[in-house]
């Protein structure tokens, strides 16, 4: 009942902490997820050269790649909000957990997440 | 210390464990010697480096690492959820423990092959 | 200028729903002051609290376009949007309309032992605490609690778990505590430490900082708990 565009602005807002709660859940659940992927995918290419290349090939989809750079946005998301969560705790500065939050996880988070997507998107997206 | 600031203490640890292993399997994986994009990522590149002794440490370590803490952090979730009592919480922990122990096993032996 | 306000109405017994009120709202209105046009000239059967109309007594919390707030310190002009959504403090229980019951909030407070245990009950001097004590340093900033209740209504863990003692018993709970004067100091900490009502249910989601109308910062009070129970396994300097 309450307009969307009221409640977003609460929430990024007064209450980013909750957002950044919410955050961190969802990537961890994610995470944990993609670790079930990722153990399963080192199972397939150990078996020899032959299912190597298979795995490898099947990798220069690009999808597979957005997909990899989607997954390096929520490891940065993730590990720097568990920084800033690890300041909270020592009782350092409750008073800018927010500014923590925008400083902290989402500028040096799209700086690092830059850093290491870019080359990554450019050689693999665009060639075949 | 209690049970409880034990497990909230090592999530804190694991976690900023975590970021430099991470930090360091990202880039060794992605841009050290050999890469997907320059074509020279070939099965004898990733078995020389798998048979060395030290890189199976350092991953396995990550593993172990990883699964505490996001096993952990799954558990706290459960917990948020207000509907475990006691018992169920420790069955739980149980639970949990379980999986997490054969999901290690599954993870290192995934280096059995090479 | 006229804007619409919406009460979300129940009673005992009957689901709630959405009622809207016109309302011409010159610049200084509250909240407050519009239940009460509203109630004298429009409808005479909508039911809300309130007391000192100050921000001293807590009486009037409601949600208000989402985030618990005080009625009486929330003027018009500060929320966003045409219309204005008044609706009552989650999780507590509704008595009616906008009047809820404290209940759960003082069942939770009164778990972490709330009142003094003196050393010497029978003492007929009076136990002070000077101003510049070290006690009177440490609470400084948390000793205001007016119990409104709406840090308990807007903790996001307290919305998926009703056993967490919320942010304002654990922070009356670090006013005993640090108490010199206080003997129940073991016994809050066991009841601080456990696993599903206790401090640890804290993920510092920092809601309660946010709308506590005193400005206390509840996330330090509970995370100076986290601390000591792990770091010194719960014991204090006196």
């Amino acid at each position: 009942m309450i307009p969307p565009r009221v409640l977003i602005k609460t929430y990024l807002s007064p209450l980013i902490g909750m957002t950044a709660y919410f955050m961190q859940r969802v990537t961890g659940l994610l995470l944990l997820f993609y670790l079930l992927l990722h153990v399963h995918t080192v199972h397939e290419i150990s078996g020899g050269p032959l299912a190597f290349n298979h795995a490898m090939d099947a990798f220069k989809n690009p999808l597979f790649r957005l997909l990899e750079i989607g997954l390096l946005g929520i490891v940065i998301l993730h590990a720097l909000n568990g920084i800033r969560i690890m300041v909270i705790d020592f009782g350092v500065a409750t008073r800018h957990q927010k500014r923590l939050f925008w400083g902290l996880a989402v500028v040096i988070g799209a700086l690092i997440f830059i850093a290491g997507a870019l080359p990554l998107f450019m050689h693999s997206v665009w060639e075949r | 210390m209690s049970r409880n600031a034990f497990a909230w203490y090592m999530q804190r640890i694991t976690g900023a464990l975590l970021v430099p292993l991470l930090i360091a399997h990202f880039w060794v994986e992605h841009f050290m010697s050999a890469t997907l994009m320059r074509g020279d990522l070939t099965y004898d590149v990733i078995l020389s480096r798998i048979s060395n002794p030290w890189w199976q440490a350092i991953d396995i370590s990550f593993l172990l690492i990883a699964l505490y803490h996001g096993l952990n952090g799954l558990y706290g979730i459960i917990l948020d959820f207000g509907k475990v009592g006691p018992r169920a919480a420790t069955a739980t922990l149980v639970l949990l423990f379980g999986v997490g122990v054969a999901w290690a096993i599954w993870g290192i032996t995934a280096f059995h092959n090479l | 200028m006229n804007r619409r306000i919406f009460i979300n109405r129940s009673s005992s017994g009957s689901k709630s729903r959405w009622q809207n009120y016109t309302l011409e709202c010159s610049p200084e209105l509250t909240v407050l002051d519009a239940l009460f046009s509203i109630q004298q000239q429009q409808d005479p059967t909508i039911a809300f609290r309130c007391s000192c109309r100050v921000g001293m007594c807590g009486t009037c919390g409601m949600q208000i376009n989402g985030v618990s707030r005080l009625a009486c310190k929330t003027r018009l002009t500060e929320l966003d949007g045409k219309d204005v959504f008044l609706a009552p403090l989650p999780h507590l229980s509704v008595i009616r309309d906008l009047v809820i019951s404290l209940a759960p909030f003082f069942e939770q407070w009164r778990k972490v032992l709330p009142a003094m245990r003196s050393r010497d009950a029978e003492s007929q001097e009076l136990a002070i605490v000077p101003e510049d004590s070290a006690y009177a340093q440490h609470t400084d900033g948390k000793r205001d609690c007016i119990t409104c209740g709406l840090c308990f209504s807007e903790c996001g863990v307290l919305a998926t778990n009703k056993h967490y003692l919320g942010p304002a018993a654990i922070n009356k709970a670090l006013l005993r505590v640090l108490d010199p004067r206080d003997t129940a100091r073991a016994e809050r900490l066991e009841i601080l430490d456990s696993s599903q009502d206790g401090v640890w249910r804290c993920h510092t989601q920092m809601n309660c900082v946010a709308v506590c109308p005193k400005g206390i910062d509840l996330t330090e009070s509970i995370g100076f708990f986290k601390r000591r129970l792990l770091l010194k396994n719960g014991e204090l300097e006196s």
